[in-house]
Formats: structure tokens, sequence, C-alpha cells
């Protein structure tokens, strides 16, 4: 591909987050692809599961239908009924998901979850904090959803921003072509890599896929890949993984290679927007305790990493 | 998991719960002696101004100058002097306790009804006894009726001028339009040469006058009536100070005398040793020169009325060879160096200070000061000058949070990465400081306005924001702070105002619903826009010609190299090879901004909206019409990196940098582009109605250079960086600029958090940014705050350039800074 045809490659994006300090190096601009081959039931990004732009709602900031009927003025389909509060609900059901209530919408209640973009914009837009990265050694993230479930977008993504000497991570869920990853790890600084758990069966009834293929390909990536910064992450969820065997036996697994290790405390952070989306929790009423979790993070520390 | 709130939060939460201080028993005498005072409100201690005012009654016809020295000797020797328990260091200007001085040679007119209101006032109440009442009532203010420089600035006002200055005839209530700051306080915020005090002490400057009077032409008119006097008034003020001082070591002696416990005994004897040898001879060792240098300034503070406090200077710089010599000798160790400049801090949290008039008070809210102590940056010769010292002081203010001195950390491109992470260290503690000036704007933008590298590089951080070349500036005057959001309402009323009715305040820019074309719409903001400036650069003039009758400083200029060279007060209009370095402030930035792109973007553009709609929406305050608001909220602000708004932003700034470079010359100075408000970014808010941004009626602007309330929702580097791509980098046309920015503890947590701070004011440095803040805190903490004050008595915040106690502010204030984006991270 020509360096023109990679910035006019265009893939779907649902965020561009800024000033990210958790997600790799120093300061980083993340980039956040839209679609996963996966569906955990605790995901924080419910919106990001869907491949496709998708109509979002939060009641709190409609502004009453006293003030403001224009959604509903636009909807052709009778999907926007009088609430409660004098606010605006939305018929899930009824709901087509044409999205001209969001461009209608002028408090931001009703939003559209993801966008078509081109390559060129996207890294014009990582670009312009160029020089937080030169001084705290950042860059971009792509994240998700799955980043790698986009391979041509996301490939592209990384060689406009390479060409561009910006640095470059990615946090895959590993359950992705092993063709693109591998090609992806040319244009990578830095790969995330999440391991869930080592009991496949209970990873595919979390997850709805087992991690035969995920632990594959991170053989695949380190034998292919030796010198790649790797760092392994697994979302400690309470009920899945978060005795001391499930980590125990990712540690256990993960000291043949040369990774490094962290654990991610479950939080609930993403639940509103589950309400927001029509959709329940999936995971229901549960949370992590320290008492739980302390001495998983002793365990993660048997090789080398922890947090 | 862990780390949801900072240091300071966490502090306060064990005080709450009764815990003690975890740095009490390190500093026990600093935290006793704080605790006699904190929390009391403060009072207003009318000695100077009695004195004072005796004084200028027996003196009336002399010069100025002369005239001023001899008061301050009056003072010197009659004011009540004090020895604080427990302190180590000696010098106040008034009752023990908080306490403010009175100025009535600036607000001697109408101080009488004022003293009334200050009790009851809610931006920094004040108390008075009902003697000192009486005094101020029928001693002091009745010889000031007219002859105060405010009376005159008001008398002295065009009448165009006067229009948009004040609301009333007297000229005592600001309009908050184009509001002159120039008879709220004599001198802007200042720094005085404390190293030549240190080296040669006031004896060695009263010898150096008087050998100048010895060598001046006894023919010549000008050394007798013009040099001869101003000599004259040097050799009174050194020995005024020097007076002031050895009283101290009297009472000392007698302290002692008296006392029983050996230990402060010889700490008594100690400190009247100290008291008879300095501020007169130079300094021997670090105690004698921290004793020094708070005689310096405390008679400073004494001397006139230096706007919110003069500063300390680049403390770790002058004091560091007298600290590394004790500590060579084996004389002094950290603990006891810490301690000696922590006495100090409490001594200078005592001295409050008081803004009589209304219009100050609101512009300093929460008891402002900035006495600001510089650390840090280059030396003359632009090697790194961090050191030692530098540390401590950054100890210090995470020990011993007390929110004096203000603290001030210069930056440069090759600041010590130690230096750079300790500073963000003590930024997460979360009390507001140190705030940093980056020398890499400073430097070459002084180079550029006359001064010489080894001037530039040996600023010296003063006042909120600014930068000063002790022995070079010589421009004294505050300037005027300019409501260009109202400049804009005018623009959508044809040179009218909500608040103010009928009446033509502007220009009358035509009927804005018939404007077709961004261009037309521009065209009249633009003319509005300089209708105000020129009404500035107007008062300015009419100021600069006013001042020196009015004000003279002796002490000051007996340290200033130009004054001495030259025989001249420091107020004097022009002195040879000075560099007068002046402001205009643009207040409201964020809000104009946001405005004009709402306006262009959905008006002119995508035609959502007309003028006419939003000039209803914004006159009934947005009532019924939030679908308005929101949709103008919808437009590009600064404050994101969106070179849509913030191209806005720098053509703002180009008319403000222009104009300066166009009419400074005839001022006989720089008068460059300020963006600092102090807290006065609330009353002006409160003369202007609603704004196309989707800001309500009457409240807040936005502070000096930073984004709306809420408008910055990119992040912190994109803060940064549309404050960069709003500056003119072509013109040197420009001052200070302030940046808040708010952090939660969070997003800074553990050691990678200080090493993405130190990256982010590393990247700062580069993008050549004047000045940047932080709060960081927790947004639950400030709520918690304003609900139970009385538990949260101590939570100190940072405000604009200086930080204060939380709850010391006005509900308003405290609204402003719970609506300032906090930035967290995913």
């Amino acid at each position: 591909m020509t360096n023109k045809e990679i910035q006019n490659t265009t893939g779907t994006v649902f965020n561009i987050q800024k000033y990210s300090v958790h997600d790799g190096p120093g300061i980083r601009t993340v980039v956040f692809l839209k679609g996963c081959p996966l569906s955990c039931m605790w995901c924080s990004n419910p919106e990001s599961q869907s491949f496709k732009p998708q109509l979002a709602y939060n009641s709190n900031k409609c502004i009453s239908l006293a003030e403001c009927v224009r959604c509903a003025e636009v909807c052709t389909a009778g999907a926007l009924i009088q609430g409660e509060g004098d606010k605006i609900h939305v018929n899930w059901d009824t709901c087509t998901n044409c999205l001209c209530c969001a461009d209608s919408c002028p408090s931001g209640a009703l939003i559209t979850y993801g966008d078509k973009q081109a390559v060129r914009d996207v890294i014009d837009q990582v670009e312009k904090d160029a020089a937080f990265y030169a001084r705290s050694g950042g860059g971009m993230t792509l994240g998700g959803g799955e980043p790698l479930a986009q391979p041509e977008f996301a490939l592209a993504l990384l060689k406009e921003a390479k060409r561009r000497y910006i640095k470059t991570a990615v946090e895959t869920c590993g359950h992705v072509s092993t063709e693109a990853l591998l090609e992806a790890c040319k244009y990578l600084n830095m790969m995330m890599f999440d391991i869930k758990s080592m009991d496949s069966e209970k990873h595919k009834e979390f997850t709805q896929v087992g991690n035969e293929r995920i632990l594959e390909n991170l053989k695949a990536v380190r034998q292919a890949f030796p010198k790649l910064h790797i760092r392994v992450r697994t979302p400690v969820i309470p009920g899945f993984n978060d005795t001391t065997e499930d980590i125990q036996a990712i540690v256990d697994f993960l000291k043949a290679y040369d990774v490094e290790y962290e654990l991610l405390p479950y939080h609930r952070l993403g639940t509103q927007k589950y309400t927001n989306l029509g959709l329940g929790y999936p995971l229901g009423d549960t949370s992590l305790e320290n008492d739980a979790f302390l001495p998983l993070l002793e365990i993660a520390g048997q090789i080398g990493f922890s947090k | 998991m862990s780390c949801c709130v900072s240091p300071h939060e966490q502090r306060l939460l064990d005080k709450i719960e009764g815990k003690e201080d975890i740095y009490r028993a390190s500093h026990p005498r600093v935290f006793k002696i704080l605790e006699t005072f904190d929390g009391l409100r403060p009072i207003i201690d009318v000695e100077r101004a009695r004195y004072f005012t005796q004084s200028m009654m027996e003196t009336e016809g002399e010069m100025l100058c002369l005239r001023w020295a001899k008061a301050l000797k009056h003072i010197a020797e009659n004011i009540t002097v004090y020895i604080d328990e427990d302190n180590l260091v000696c010098g106040r200007g008034g009752v023990k306790g908080r306490y403010g001085l009175l100025y009535p040679e600036l607000d001697g007119d109408f101080l009488d009804i004022a003293i009334k209101d200050l009790p009851n006032r809610t931006e920094s109440p004040f108390s008075i006894s009902k003697e000192d009442a009486r005094i101020v009532v029928e001693e002091i203010a009745p010889y000031w009726k007219g002859k105060t420089y405010h009376e005159a600035l008001n008398a002295a006002f065009p009448e165009e001028v006067h229009k948009l200055s004040y609301d009333d005839p007297e000229g005592l209530t600001s309009r908050f339009i184009v509001n002159e700051t120039s008879s709220f306080r004599s001198s802007i915020q200042w720094v005085h040469d404390y190293e030549k005090i240190l080296k040669r002490g006031f004896g060695g400057i009263k010898k150096e006058a008087l050998e100048k009077i010895e060598a001046l032409d006894p023919l010549s008119p000008i050394d007798n009536v013009e040099k001869k006097p101003f000599l004259q008034a040097i050799v009174i003020v050194c020995d005024a100070i020097i007076t002031w001082a050895r009283r101290h070591a009297v009472l000392a002696r007698e302290e002692a005398e008296k006392e029983t416990d050996p230990v402060r005994k010889a700490e008594l004897l100690k400190m009247a040793d100290v008291c008879e040898r300095v501020p007169e001879h130079p300094a021997r060792n670090f105690h004698e020169a921290v004793q020094s240098q708070w005689f310096t300034q405390m008679f400073s503070r004494m001397e006139q009325k230096t706007g919110t406090i003069v500063s300390n200077g680049r403390m770790d710089q002058y004091l560091y060879p007298y600290y590394k010599a004790d500590v060579e000798a084996g004389i002094l160790d950290e603990d006891q160096a810490l301690e000696l400049l922590e006495c100090l801090w409490v001594g200078m949290a005592q001295f409050i200070d008081l803004y009589v008039s209304p219009t100050g008070g609101a512009f300093n809210e929460g008891y402002a000061h900035w006495e600001a102590v510089t650390i840090g940056g280059q030396t003359p010769e632009g090697r790194d000058a961090t050191n030692e010292l530098t540390y401590l002081f950054l100890k210090s203010k995470r020990e011993f949070p007390l929110h004096y001195p203000d603290l001030a950390a210069r930056i440069h491109s090759r600041s010590p990465e130690r230096y750079v992470a300790d500073v963000a260290e003590t930024i997460k503690d979360g009390s507001g400081f140190p705030k940093l000036i980056n020398d890499e704007e400073v430097v070459p933008l002084y180079v550029s306005k006359g001064a010489t590298f080894e001037e530039a590089y040996d600023y010296a951080v003063s006042g909120c924001t600014e930068a000063r070349m002790p022995n070079r500036d010589t421009y004294t005057s505050g300037g005027a702070y300019i409501n260009f959001v109202a400049a804009l309402e005018m623009v959508l009323h044809n040179g009218k105002m909500l608040k103010h009715g009928d009446e033509q305040l502007g220009l009358e820019t035509g009927n804005p619903c018939e404007f077709k074309t961004w261009d037309a719409f521009w065209t009249a903001y633009q003319q509005q826009h300089k209708l105000f400036l020129k009404t500035a650069f107007h008062q300015q003039y009419v100021i600069n010609n006013l001042r020196a009758k009015h004000f003279a400083q002796p002490m000051g200029s007996a340290m200033h190299d130009l004054c001495m060279k030259h025989c001249l007060d420091l107020h004097t209009p022009q002195i040879p090879e000075g560099i007068n370095l002046g402001y205009f402030e643009h207040m409201g930035f964020g809000t104009l901004v946001d405005s004009l792109s709402a306006i262009k973007k959905l008006v002119f553009e995508e035609e959502k909206l007309t003028l006419a709609e939003i000039i209803e929406a914004c006159d009934g305050n947005f009532e019924g019409k939030e679908d308005v608001r929101q949709l103008l909220m919808t437009a590009p602000c600064y404050g994101n990196d969106d070179p849509y708004a913030d191209e806005i932003a720098r053509q703002v700034d180009e008319l403000n940098v222009l104009f300066g470079q166009k009419y400074s010359k005839e001022l006989g100075m720089h008068n460059d582009i300020r963006y600092v408000p102090f807290t006065s970014h609330v009353p002006f808010g409160k003369v202007v109605g609603a704004t196309p941004n989707g800001r309500f009626a009457w409240t807040a602007l936005s502070d000096g250079s930073s984004a709306s309330h809420g408008a910055d929702k990119t992040g912190p580097t994109s803060v940064l960086l549309s404050n960069c791509n709003s500056k003119n980098y072509g013109h040197r046309d420009r001052a200070a600029r302030m940046l808040n920015i708010k952090f939660t503890p969070k997003c800074l947590e553990g050691e990678e958090g200080t090493e993405k701070m130190v990256a982010f004011i590393r990247t700062f440095c580069d993008l050549k940014l004047w000045h940047v803040q932080f709060n960081v805190i927790n947004k639950s903490t400030l709520l918690a705050a304003q609900k139970d004050p009385e538990k949260y008595r101590n939570l100190i915040v940072r405000i604009a350039g200086y930080s204060a106690y939380f709850v010391d502010l006005s509900p308003d204030l405290q609204n402003d800074l719970i609506a300032r984006t906090g930035h967290d991270s995913i």
C-alpha cells in the first residue's frame, strides 16, 4: 500500500482519549476501535462490542420535553416517547438505529457511539500531543473493542503512526487472526495482551469464546518477536478468576515467556453505559474486595511485575 | 484501589478524626505558633496609619519623598514593637494574631465609611476595636479628605473614561468594565534586592547617600533642589529601620530579663544580639540573614501598600552563602535552618493585606497574598541555580503546608530531574504549591524588552505570576482590568449592557441582527474591543502623570540601583535606564472566545441559530431555552486544542498585542497584555448577563488564560496546547499569563504519577507558556468543605497565583473553583 492508501484507510472509532496515563508508558492517546469478538460479562465498554455505530441515550442529560422536542421530531420509527420526569424514553425494540435523533440532540443526551474515520484524521489528532510523548516516552495506544478485529484499519494506523515517529502500543484480547497480530507486531513498541483465564470452559462461559487461540497467539508472538515489550494483563473478576488458583495458573503459564504481568482490579465504572444502550448489566451486583485482591497481587509479583 | 486522596486531604481527614498531624512532632515550634492565630478573623491595626498621618500633617510643602521618610521615622520611633512568644524571628506591624494595616494615603477619603462595613463584608472581612474605629474616624480620615490619590484620579478622568470606569460620581464603586487598579495599592507586586541589604546593610546604603550628598555641586539647582532632599530621605529612612530594629533588641533583652525558662532566655538574648546587628550591618550568618530580610520586607510593608504584599525574591539564592557557611562551620543544620525559615512563614501568615475598598476586596478574596518565594531557575551566568536550600523550601512546603509564603518554582530547559521531580511531588501534596514560572518564556521576552541576559536570568517571581528584575524594573502602577465579555454584550445590544439598561456605554455598532456575515460581526466586535483598549490606555496616561504626586517610597528607592544612581524616587514616571514593565488585563478570555466561536459556527456557518434567537435566549438568562444553551455549548471551545476556537483566541490576543505595540510608547512604558485576574473574574462576571457560550447571567467569567468552566473536555494536554496556540509569539508585547489546572489525586498516583507530572511540566516548559499551577484535589473534598466549613478550616486551595483557605472564600468563588474541570484519566 502506498502512504496515501494507508492514510485513506477508514475504520470505526468510538473514542480518542488524550492524556491517558494508565495504558502504556508515558502520556498517551488511546484510539478506541469499535467491535470485539468477545462479549465479556464485565465489559466496561459495552459500546465497544458491536462493530456498527450505535445510539446511546443518557437521560441525565436530556433537557426536558417542555423545552426541547428536537429528537422526537426527526424520529420516523416512533421509538422516542415520553418517559419519566418529562424526559425522552427510547423504545429500543422499535429503534432502527438510524441515528438521526443523535444529530438533532443539542445536549448530548442522545449520542452515537462510533463513526467512520480515516487514518489520516485519526493520526492528525494523535500527533497533536507529540510534544508530550517526546517528554514522557508516551505515544499512541490502540484499544477497543478489539483493535485487531479491524485488522486493515489497525495496521494502517500503526504504520502511519510509525511513519510520523509516534511510539505505538496495542491492547488486545488475543482472540484475533494470528497473521494480523504478527503483522501488527512489526509496528509496535509495546503490546498489552489479556489473558483472562487458563480454564477454557470458564473462559467461554464468561466471554463467549475459549482461550485456545489466545494462548497460541501469545506463543506465536513471542516466538516471532522475542524482544517485543509485552505486558500481559488479567482483569480480576469476582466469581470468574479471583481465586489464587486462577491467577497462579496464569502465572505458571507465563513463566515460560519473557513478559511483564499486571492485574487489573474489577470496577463497575461502565454500568451506566449499559443503561444508556438499553442493556442490562450481565454481571449483576458484585464487587472485588481488597482481601481477595491483595493475595493475588503477591502471586502476580512472582514474575517480576506487579501493580 | 489505593490513593484516592492527596496527602493534604489525608491530613485534613486525620484532623477531623482527632489525630495529630504527622509532622507536628518534627516541627513543634511553628505548629505551636500557628495554633495561636490560625483561623482567627484579622484585626485592623491603626498605629501605622495614625503615625503616618501625624507626620504628614507636620511636613506639608516639603518634597514628597522626604515627607515619606520622615513619616516612616515617626512610625519607627513610636509604633508598638512585639516579640512573639516562641518565635525566633521578630518584627510585626500590628497586634498579635492576624492583622492588617491601613494606608489612608490611598483611601482616606472613604475610610470612615468603609471602616463601618469591613466587619460585615462577604469577601475578606476584618474586625476593628471601638477605640481604633474612633481614631480612624476622628483622627485619620478627616486629614485625608480631599488629598487622596483616589480623589485626584476620579477628578482627572475625562468623562468618557469615567463612564466605563466607575458606577458613581465619586468613583467609589467600580463598573467592572474598564477597571483601573492603581488606586487601591501604592505599588503593584514588587521584589526588593534583599541581597544588597544582607551584604551591605542599611548602614552601608546610608553611607553611600551621605557620600553622595558630599559630592553634590553646591551651586547646581538640580543637585540641591531635587537630589539633596532625595538623598536626605534615604539617610532618614535608613535611620528609621535601624531604629525600629534596635527597639526590638531592647525589648528582647527586657523579656529575657523576665524569662524564667533558661532555653527561651538564651533565645531572647540571641535575638537581641541579632537585632542590634541587622539590618544596619551586613549579615554574618544564616540567622542574621533571615532576620535582616524580615525586617526589610516588614518595614517595606509599612512604607506603602504594595499590591498583595512585597515578594521575597530569590531566597534560595541570596540566603545560600550564609546557609552553606554555617553548615560548613558546624553551627547550623538542616532542621535548624528549616525552623528559622518556618518562623518567618508564621510571621508572614499573620500579616494580612487589607483592602479597604470594596473593589480591592473583591479583587483579592481569601485575604490574597503573593509574597512569592522564588526557587530554582538560573544564575545570572545562565547556569542552573538549584542548590540544597531549594530542596529545603520544597520540603518545608510538604511538611508544614501553611499557605504562606507563596512558593514559585522557576523551570528551565535544563532544570535538573531531581528538582522537577521534587516540584512534582510537592504539587501532588495537594495544597497548590508551588506555582511554576517558565524561564524559557520570561528570559527572552525580558531581553527583547531591553534587559541584559544577566538581569533577565536573575529575575524573581513577583506577586501572582509576574517576574521582576529588582534593579532594572521601574514601573510601579497597577494597570487596567478590562472586561471584554462586556464588549461582546455591547455588540449584541448596540453599545448597551443589560445591567445598565438604556445608558449608551459603548459604540453604536448597529443592530446585530442585521449582520450578514461573520466578518461584519467580527468588525463590530473589534470596534467595541478597541474602545475598551482606548479607555484603558487613556486611564493609564492620566495615572502615570498623577501617581508621583501622591506616592513616594524612599526605602524601596534606597534598595534600587537606578534610583540611587539618578537620585529619583522609584515612583517617578521615567527613571533613566529603567524598564517600565506595565500591563493591562484581559478578563474572561475563555468566556469571550467560546462565545465568539458559538456565534461564528452556529449563526454564520451552520445557520442552526440566528443572532436574534441567541440574544433573546441570553437576555432571558436561557429561561425556557435550555436547548439553545446546549446547542451553543456544542461549538468548539478554547482549551481543547481545537484550531477553530484557538484561532479566534489568537486573533483576540492579537488585537491586544498590536494595540499595546502601537500606543505603549506614548505612555513611556511597555503596556502589555496580561491574563491574570486574581479573584476578580467573579465580580467582573457579576456585571455581565448570560453569554453565548452558555454561561448564565452574573456568574463568574473564565479565569486568566484558562478555559471556561467545564469547556476543556479533551484533557490537560489540550489545555496547554490551546494556551500555546492562542499566543502571538512573533511579538514581544505580552506580559504574564495565568493558567489553572485541576487534577484528581488518582491521576497522579504513585511514582508513575510523579514521572508523568514531570513530563507534563517539561512539556509546559517546551511550549514556552508563562505560568501554570495545579489544584490536586477531589471535587468531593471541596463539596464537603462547603457543607461543613468548621471541619475543613485548614483546607488550602489554589486560587489565582496564590493559595488560600477554602472556607475564607465567598460562596461565589467556592463554586467557581468547584466548577473548574478536574482532569482524571481513564
